[in-house]
């Protein structure tokens, strides 16, 4: 199972191939059943592996801290420049193998009923076997380069599955917003990785691990490489201040959000930092910046979330502010914990992804506020996302909070203040989850025509969504219990790097139960009822609600961005063509017409004065000559005399 | 004797020769060719070329003096004899004309003293002899390029069935 | 009679000769001029012939070729001067400039 390991990417692939090339379009195609039985292969394996390297019977190589790194060269030009393809299996990348495989079936069997009238469904499911190729290439790589290769794939993929609606505007705009985003991003990762290909002439993982634990990679240029990676990492998991994309991205079927939101594309970038970690703990100051940008990420999108009415906005944000957690949780050394909640949010949150895809299936609409009541209609959709809220909100022994309580342990190891605003965000998240889900499935139907429309979804759908829910109950506690996570990832605090703050025990866990109970009191104090407090709140903070919903004016300021540079590229094109065309080009044209005129005058009456005279007279010379030629014979023959008479004479009288 | 012959044999041909060159009417100049030529051939009498005094006399003066007699008859015109038969170019021809013999004269000197040490035979078996053997082939030639002159001067000289 | 004399008159008549080549206007009055310079040349190997190897005749035959050449050669030329007298009805050589440039 483990030495073909590299099958897992390598199946999706060629079944993605095999559903787009082959079969017919349209609904009943057969095409989805093969990629989720290829799906199923992989989850198989996938498990396999990560339950074996779980109970500790898969053994890791001699010395090293991997169960697998195998290397084919691939690229070879002269002596320098090598590269390898080829996987590397450790317990990180065994982890994102069970939940990207697990995450995909569930999604793929669930978009079964989801998609169940859609007309392109093949190429829908193609679409999904190469999205998720594509991210298990990028987990199992041991090449940065084909990392960055399969993080580019990624990005390809989720460009065509935002999109998949492309024919609607939104979704068209969205992908394209999406994919000019991150691209924008990846020029940092794809900087730093040649930064530091340049120092360490080596693409591939462990020995680039090796090469700077020999402390070989200056300080600076480790900060550069680490700052470059971070960049990218911002851009694919929608960090701020490129968050902007991932709220966008919604307009994609729900599915695909949950797939691509929840579970894998945009844990690529926390993946990323993970996976060269060595580089920021390298660089002190990078780790610094990677906890700043998670802390303000988490912060600043728990509160965008308030305010949010479209059910999908809200998990968008909430995913936003988890995945700022994670950042923050690998910026505060909590390697083990970031991963941890990576895990069990990518658990949670598909659910949650995939209870609003059933409701929105259910009610064919985005807004809340035209829910509420749901609970009657569809008891499994309410029970499981509700089990999943609890989770996100931090219910106490469920997965979100051992995992979130890892993070926050770490945080406040390193600095009680960042603790401070990670608690406050944690009330945040249990008040908007709690919101979202008091406005859709309790207190009383608001809008009762399509609250009587509604009704609980199909069994493929309905299947995913109570997996989940049983993970979300529980993978957190099993994972954490006797510290079976952290024996998996095998994370080794570097030296000196740990924070000496302790809290005293009862603070931590205390806080966290406090701030959500009034997280989730308050939320469903505010919305069970009547929509009319809230909306009364919202006029006295409209100041406040109106930044919050306008995302903090982000898209403004970059579309402000965009239209300063069109300014920007205006008064350059004016300077270029006022003054530079103008002075330099057109002044220099005059003068260069001068000098050409002194040149033409030069050529036409010197030059070719010269040419023309010299022409004149070998014309007149003929001219002349030829009189002497009047083809009179008899005058030839009186030449030829004087010449043979002449020379024959001196040169015979020798 | 054999300076007499030679000074009234040489002036008759220099004389004769100028006049070819020098008269005016073609007709006297062809006579005039006809005495140079004769003249000439009785050099060659005292030469001792008895062969060749009877083919001179045979061949030029009965047949080319004859034959430039009778074109110039058929060619001749009445207006030629007021126009002057030399063009304008004669003191450059006579300079020509000075230089070679100057030319001739350096070698000829070396010959001053020559004389002749035998007495003059027969030639005419000598030269059958040699026609026959040792320039049979150029003797053979000779009468392809007569025939040819011979055919040549017909294709020249007939006139067109179509004209 | 040295060899000199001989010399000495085939080198005028070839000079006359010469000159009246170079000078006649008349076409036949060329030709004629040609035929003494042959003749010049004639006298000139009879003359080495005979002074200086006087036991050969190889002077003598070669005169005899010249002889039956220079009479091919008279032949040819006063046919062409007869055409182009009938042609250009003209014998004057200035007036054949067709080689003119």
């Amino acid at each position: 199972m483990l030495e073909h390991a590299y099958l897992i990417p390598i199946i999706p692939f060629v079944t993605s191939l095999v559903i787009l090339l082959g079969g017919k379009e349209g609904k009943d195609s057969k095409m989805p059943y093969l990629g989720i039985a290829a799906m199923g292969w992989c989850f198989l394996q996938s498990s396999v592996l990560f339950f074996r390297a779980l109970s500790g019977r898969m053994p890791l190589e001699a010395g090293k801290e991997f169960f697998l790194h195998q290397r084919f060269p691939w690229l070879e030009w002269g002596e320098n420049l090598r590269i390898n393809v080829g996987v590397l299996v450790d317990g990180p990348a065994v982890t994102l193998l069970f939940v990207v495989t697990l995450v995909s079936l569930l999604v793929q069997i669930y978009s079964l009923g989801y998609m169940h009238d859609d007309k392109r469904k093949k190429r829908y499911y193609a679409y999904l076997s190469f999205f998720t190729a594509s991210m298990l290439g990028l987990v199992i790589a041991s090449s940065i380069f084909i990392l960055f290769a399969c993080w580019e794939l990624v990005g390809v993929s989720s460009y065509l599955l935002i999109g998949f609606w492309f024919e609607k505007p939104g979704p068209a705009y969205a992908s394209k917003k999406a994919f000019i985003t991150t691209k924008l991003a990846d020029c940092g990762f794809y900087v730093g990785l040649l930064i530091l290909f340049c120092y360490a002439g080596t693409f591939d993982l462990v020995s680039l691990k090796s090469y700077i634990a020999q402390g070989l990679l200056p300080v600076e240029v480790a900060k550069a490489v680490g700052i470059g990676f971070l960049i990218g990492a911002i851009g694919k998991s929608a960090q701020i201040p490129l968050f902007i994309w991932l709220p966008d991205a919604m307009e994609g079927p729900t599915p695909v959000s949950a797939l691509i939101h929840a579970a894998t594309m945009v844990v690529a970038g926390i993946y990323l930092v993970a996976r060269t970690y060595f580089i920021f703990t390298a660089a002190p100051t990078t780790m610094g910046a990677v906890a700043w940008v998670g802390l303000f990420t988490a912060f600043f999108a728990a509160t965008m979330a308030i305010t949010a009415y479209d059910i999908k906005k809200v998990l968008a944000y909430s995913t936003v502010s988890q995945l700022g957690y994670m950042m923050l949780g690998l910026g505060v050394y909590g390697y083990t914990a970031a991963l941890f909640h990576l895990t069990t949010h990518a658990f949670f949150k598909a659910l949650l992804f995939l209870g609003a895809g059933s409701v929105i299936h259910a009610v064919h609409t985005n807004d809340m506020r035209e829910m509420g009541g749901l609970y009657k209609r569809m008891p499994t959709t309410a029970a499981t996302v509700g089990i999943a809220t609890l989770t996100i909100a931090g219910l106490p022994l469920l997965s979100g909070w051992w995992s979130k309580e890892a993070i926050l342990h770490d945080v406040y190891a390193v600095s009680p203040g960042m603790w401070v605003v990670a608690v406050f965000t944690a009330g945040l998240t249990a008040f908007y989850m709690s919101r979202m889900y008091v406005l859709t499935f309790l207190g009383a139907p608001r809008n009762e025509e399509k609250h009587s429309h509604a009704h609980e979804s199909p069994l493929t759908m309905k299947i995913p969504l109570w997996t989940l829910a049983v993970l979300s109950l529980f993978a957190g506690g099993i994972l954490h219990y006797n510290g079976l996570f952290e024996h998996l990832v095998h994370f080794k605090l570097p030296e000196g790097s740990h924070g000496s703050h302790h809290a005293p025990a009862y603070l931590l866990p205390g806080a966290a139960i406090f701030v959500f109970a009034v997280g989730v009191g308050l939320a469903y104090k505010l919305y069970s009822g009547s929509l009319e407090t809230a909306q009364q709140l919202r006029g006295k903070l409209s100041i406040a609600a109106e930044t919050l919903e306008q995302r903090y004016y982000f898209d403004d300021f970059f579309l402000g961005l965009v239209k300063l540079s069109d300014k920007l590229a205006t008064a350059c094109y004016w300077i270029d063509s006022r003054i530079i065309d103008a002075i330099f080009i057109d002044g220099w044209a005059l003068v260069l017409r001068a000098l050409a005129a002194v040149n033409d005058f030069i050529d036409s009456f010197i030059v070719d004065g010269a040419v023309d005279g010299v022409g004149t007279i070998t014309q007149d010379a003929g001219w002349g000559l030829r009189k002497l030629v009047r083809g009179q014979v008899q005058e030839y023959l009186l030449y030829v005399s004087l010449a043979v008479a002449v020379f024959a004479t001196f040169m015979l009288s020798r | 004797m054999e300076h007499i012959v030679f000074y009234s044999l040489s002036s008759v041909a220099l004389i004769s020769a100028l006049g070819v060159v020098l008269m005016r009417n073609v007709l006297h100049c062809a006579l005039m060719l006809g005495l140079s030529l004769m003249a000439v051939a009785g050099l060659f009498g005292s030469l001792g070329a008895d062969f060749l005094f009877a083919g001179q006399i045979v061949v030029y003066v009965t047949g080319v003096a004859v034959l430039v007699l009778f074109v110039v008859m058929l060619a001749g015109r009445e207006s030629e004899l007021n126009s002057p038969q030399t063009n304008d170019k004669w003191p450059l021809a006579l300079v020509i004309g000075a230089i070679t013999f100057g030319g001739f004269w350096r070698f000829f000197g070396a010959y001053a003293d020559t004389y002749a040490t035998t007495d003059a035979e027969p030639t005419t078996r000598g030269i059958g002899i040699l026609l026959l053997s040792d320039y049979a082939l150029p003797f053979e030639l000779i009468s392809l390029i007569l025939i040819a002159a011979l055919i040549g001067a017909i294709h020249f000289s007939r006139v067109e069935e179509s004209q | 009679m040295t060899l000199l004399h001989y010399l000495t008159v085939s080198g005028i008549l070839f000079v006359i000769g010469l000159f009246g080549a170079l000078t006649r206007r008349n076409t036949i009055g060329i030709l004629m001029s040609i035929e003494l310079m042959f003749n010049a040349a004639n006298l000139n190997l009879i003359a080495f012939n005979r002074f200086l190897y006087p036991e050969r005749l190889d002077g003598n035959v070669i005169t005899l070729f010249i002889i039956g050449v220079a009479a091919a050669e008279a032949v040819v030329g006063l046919a062409l001067v007869v055409t182009i007298y009938r042609n250009l009805n003209t014998i004057y050589s200035e007036d054949f400039n067709l080689l003119k440039g």
